[in-house]
């Protein structure tokens, strides 16, 4: 029975009393940990800035070392499946597949026969597994590590299987599409850290060596304080598949799944994530606010917007503003930036002091004709496979879901803000019971489609 | 005098007991003895100790390890175990020679406030190192998840506060028989109560065998607020201003456990048994709530844990139901009722409770005169006892609010306006509220907007200056609902506050025989 603690500033901002959101307590979640769990400090809060031997960097070797032999398991086996356990594959001796699980036969038959065809890999019909159980058939089916590949909506449940069977991970982003899901990430992370497990995720530029050596540079000081940042994701039309006669909605919508926001997260979670991540990574920070707005100009099917723009604001005062765009015929751009009190840089391989001389450029390695390259040597799509090996066998820490729950629940917030037209703070977001899609998922009718209402923002004016 | 002497004998002694345990302290042997649980046994006689740790899951765990009373009850060694020994056995020698165990408050002892100060946050996470174990549930998942993340105001105690100590009462789960033994065979009213002028009646809830009195006010105008001179006096209370309100009704008591377990029972949300079940708009999250226009109410889900705190229910005031619930009770109150029923305003409330007083208490006195007596108010201040006629506080409230029956009324015929349990008002809070008043207002609402609401009233919490007719406090929604695990957090019920009623108002209008 005291007002000590009662703080004014809670009456001056309004009447948007939030239910049990405050403005304050939710520090431990505001500053982002690196991979391996590591906390990273604050660039701008004037805390001494990070040394080189402080950050957590991938091994980031040519190959994974020799070993144990790793089985792993692939669930989804669309493109980005196929494409993982071929990464996989590749990324030392000894290591191999042995179970493949999707919903749809042909995935698998296709998966099946990359494999063949590029590794010589045979995976026993008998584990493979159709169905949405299948991804629970695959943990159980004696393999080591599993690659969860499926659309995000499935993730969370995916990986919670994973961990409480003591199963390495690699999974693809985004790893949810909402709070609920992001929540039970970030509690699977913490029982895969209680067991050692090493988990790394499709944020594949924490694998990129030019990016690596850049945040290197920017958290150990190169260009000053961070006061403001942008991402961008805009480019063409991404894909669609429009339904068929003999599929039914389920199928419809899964095979479609881009284009639906309860199985993507919308394409700001689905693909600008890679972004908002990078800025995360780079800053040590999450925004605790987001005020967005977002259309669907063009778009074919499913129920998404197909632009973006979001202010994030920090608790510092800083701003990231983000812009994401799937519209062909519009200026493209897939690129962060970052802006010190000491200079700017691309994130990816330049530095620029303030008057915009180049203060530092990443060597590529040099081609045939003897002019740098246009890419890392080794491909982070590799890179992450080799580092996930490499870290499994030689028992080195790295566990990349916290950092990757918590860019999902960054895009999120974006999104909700662009689909209400409200201010949406992360922690409401922390908070919220938001889920999409089904509890339980059957390969049928559903009902869903015909109702699918595409958000719009904010109330209708007067006639 | 001679108890000045007693006192001087009883510390001469007590310093040779601790000097005697702090030497045999010193060797490792007596260490090791005075930390058995047999040891333990020899003093704390109240036997349901050992009976409650044998039940618990401290006692029979899976792996069959038996966790001992020093484990949880002392810090680790090497983290303050021996200044914490010695602290603790001090006061348990002193007492077990001086103090009647008969006497003590068991039940208080048992609850987070006070068991926090022998039960070692750091021996809980000592041995429970790995908080997110394969096995853990999806519900336990969240709520560590929520743990982790505000480690620095969170005890494991709030949640797992029966796991040393067996106490069916006190499971922290969700409660789904709540409130279902609420009156069966009993004549039921048809009728709500018939009122025709501004005198006082008894309301009757139709549909129920339950029925509270309601006092007519006859409005008018007082000083709203302490003159500056009041004894105690918190900033927030001025500038005092003249203030008139107009004739209403009020509720002799707090709402009790039977009036509010009848709207319980009348609209508790049928089959839910959380409140996150069932589809949410994608906005919900950021949308303020409406209270308007609703036509059939929807009552509060299941509580988690025990809302009357084992206190019992019957005429004991309701508690822990958030504002929200209580907003909503009224909703529905004048609906089964035909009338207006509200929360009251401050003014309201303030008016009320001074009984056409201006001092301090509505009778006679002010806080020092009730104060808890040092060592020399005892030997020469004079007892005055006069405050227990009238208001449940600290002093004689057992830790737990009461039945209206211990007190007598105030001038106007109401009852623990005071004390018991603080009481939700209509207006928001803001410390300079009555700055923005003009002398002479009528019927102030307080702020247009806020963020947390009035409460007034003092609880069984509160030392005398907290239950002046003036002391004004507010609600703290984020802190009382702390240890809610669920997601979204209860918007009926309250985790982390149990000091806090209501009262309800019936506006003197057409309806009730103003002409």
């Amino acid at each position: 029975m005291s007002n000590n603690n009662f703080s004014r500033r809670k009456f001056i901002t309004g009447a948007a009393a939030v239910g049990a959101a405050g403005v304050v307590g939710f520090n431990p979640l505001v500053s982002c940990s690196a991979g391996g769990g590591q906390k990273s400090g604050s660039l701008i809060t004037g805390q001494p800035f990070k040394k080189l031997d402080e950050l957590f960097i991938p091994p980031l070797l040519d190959k994974a070392p020799d070993g144990q032999p790793l089985k792993a398991g692939v669930v989804g086996c669309g493109g980005r499946g196929t494409g993982a356990a071929l990464n996989w594959l590749g990324a030392g001796p000894n290591v191999t597949i042995t179970a493949l699980g999707d919903v749809f036969q042909d995935r698998i038959d296709g998966c099946k026969a990359k494999i063949k065809a590029d590794y010589n890999v045979e995976v026993a019909e008998e584990n493979c597994f159709v169905g949405f159980d299948a991804f629970q058939k695959v943990i159980d089916s004696g393999v080591d590590v599993v690659l969860l590949c499926t659309p995000p909506v499935f993730r969370a449940a995916h990986f919670e299987a994973a961990v409480k069977a003591s199963k390495h991970v690699f999974m693809e982003k985004p790893v949810a599409v909402d709070p609920a899901g992001v929540r039970s990430v970030l509690a699977s992370a913490k029982m895969a850290d209680s067991q050692g497990l090493k988990v790394v995720c499709g944020t594949q530029r924490h694998h990129q060596r030019d990016y690596v050596e850049v945040y290197k540079q920017v958290a150990t000081g190169a260009i000053g304080d961070i006061i403001s940042a942008n991402a961008y994701w805009n480019q063409n039309k991404l894909w669609h598949r429009n339904p068929q006669a003999d599929w039914s909605e389920m199928e419809c919508m899964i095979r479609d799944w881009v284009n639906w926001t309860w199985l993507s997260g919308d394409h700001i979670v689905e693909q600008h994530v890679h972004n908002l991540d990078v800025i995360n990574w780079f800053t040590g920070l999450y925004p605790t606010s987001a005020v967005g707005f977002g259309s669907r100009q063009r778009r074919v099917t499913g129920d998404q917007f197909d632009n973006f723009s979001v202010d994030f604001v920090y608790d510092n005062g800083m701003h990231m503003h983000s812009m994401c765009r799937q519209i062909n015929g519009c200026e493209n751009n897939v690129s962060e930036y970052i802006r010190g009190t000491k200079g700017y840089t691309n994130c990816q391989n330049k530095i620029y002091d303030l008057a915009g001389n180049e203060i530092y450029s990443f060597p590529y390695s040099l081609d045939e004709s003897g002019s740098p390259k246009k890419s890392v040597d080794v491909n982070p799509y590799d890179q992450e496979h080799i580092d996930l090996v490499t870290c499994i066998r030689e028992d080195k820490p790295i566990n990349e879901a916290e950092a990757t729950a918590m860019s999902c629940m960054v895009a999120i917030m974006g999104r909700v803000s662009a689909y209400t037209g409200k201010k949406v703070t992360l922690e409401e977001m922390m908070n919220s019971d938001l889920k999409l899609g089904p509890d339980t998922f059957i390969m049928g009718d559903v009902g869903y489609m015909k109702n699918a209402v595409i958000p719009v923002a904010g109330e209708a004016a007067n006639e | 005098m001679g108890s000045f002497f007693r006192n001087k004998l009883l510390l001469l002694i007590l310093t040779g007991f601790i000097a005697g345990i702090g030497l045999t302290l010193l060797s490792h042997k007596g260490i090791e003895a005075t930390s058995t649980n047999g040891f333990c046994e020899v003093c704390h006689v109240h036997p349901h100790v050992f009976n409650s740790w044998k039940r618990s899951t401290h006692y029979d765990t899976p792996s069959g390890i038996k966790v001992d009373c020093v484990e949880c009850h002392l810090p680790p060694k090497g983290e303050g175990y021996l200044t914490e020994k010695i602290k603790l056995g001090a006061k348990d020698i002193y007492g077990f020679l001086f103090k009647d165990s008969a006497e003590f408050n068991w039940e208080a002892r048992r609850t987070v406030e006070v068991a926090q100060h022998f039960t070692y946050q750091e021996s809980c996470v000592k041995c429970h190192e790995n908080l997110f174990p394969r096995t853990l549930t999806k519900e336990g998942q969240e709520a560590h998840l929520y743990y982790t993340q505000k480690e620095d105001e969170l005890l494991c105690l709030n949640c797992h506060i029966d796991v040393g100590h067996y106490d069916p009462n006190r499971k922290h789960d969700k409660n789904v028989g709540f409130g279902g033994q609420a009156s069966a065979s009993q004549e039921r009213f048809t009728q709500p109560a018939q009122v025709t002028s501004l005198e006082g009646y008894t309301e009757t809830i139709p549909g129920t065998a339950v029925s509270f009195k309601m006092i007519a006010l006859p409005g008018g105008s007082f000083r709203m607020g302490s003159p500056e001179n009041e004894p105690f006096r918190k900033e927030d209370e001025g500038p005092a201003r003249e203030v008139t309100v107009s004739p209403f009704f009020m509720a002799e008591t707090e709402v009790t456990w039977d009036e509010f377990l009848a709207f319980y029972a009348a609209t508790a949300a049928e089959g839910r048994s959380t409140d996150t079940e069932g589809a949410r708009a994608l906005n919900d999250s950021v949308q303020t709530r409406s209270l308007e226009g609703v036509d059939a109410i929807t009552g509060p889900t299941p509580p988690y844990g025990q809302p009357d705190q084992n206190w019992g229910m019957g005429s004991r005031p309701a508690i822990t139901m958030s504002y929200y619930a209580a907003e909503t009770y009224c909703q529905w109150l004048s609906q089964v009722t035909g009338k207006n029923y509200r929360l009251p305003t401050e003014a309201e409330w303030e008016f009320a409770a001074r009984g056409g007083t201006q001092t301090p208490y509505f009778f006679e006195g002010e806080p020092r005169d009730f104060m808890k007596k040092g060592f020399f108010g005892r030997l020469f201040g004079k007892e005055n006892d006069l405050i227990s006629q009238y208001i449940i506080y600290e002093a004689n409230s057992m830790s737990r609010t009461q039945t209206p029956d211990k007190v007598e009324a105030n001038p106007f015929g109401l009852k623990n306006m005071l004390g018991n349990a603080a009481e939700y008002c209509a207006d928001w809070y803001a410390p300079d509220a009555y700055s923005l008043l003009t002398d002479g207002a009528t019927n102030p609402r307080g702020p247009a907007t806020g963020q947390e609401h009035v409460i007034r009233g003092g609880t069984f919490k509160s030392d005398p200056t907290w239950v002046r007719s003036a002391a004004r406090d507010h609600t703290q929604t984020e802190a009382w609902l702390k240890t809610d695990p669920q997601m979204p957090k209860s918007k009926w019920w309250l985790s982390d506050c149990n000091h806090v009623s209501f009262r309800v108002v019936c506006d003197f209008d057409e309806k009730t025989g103003k002409k």
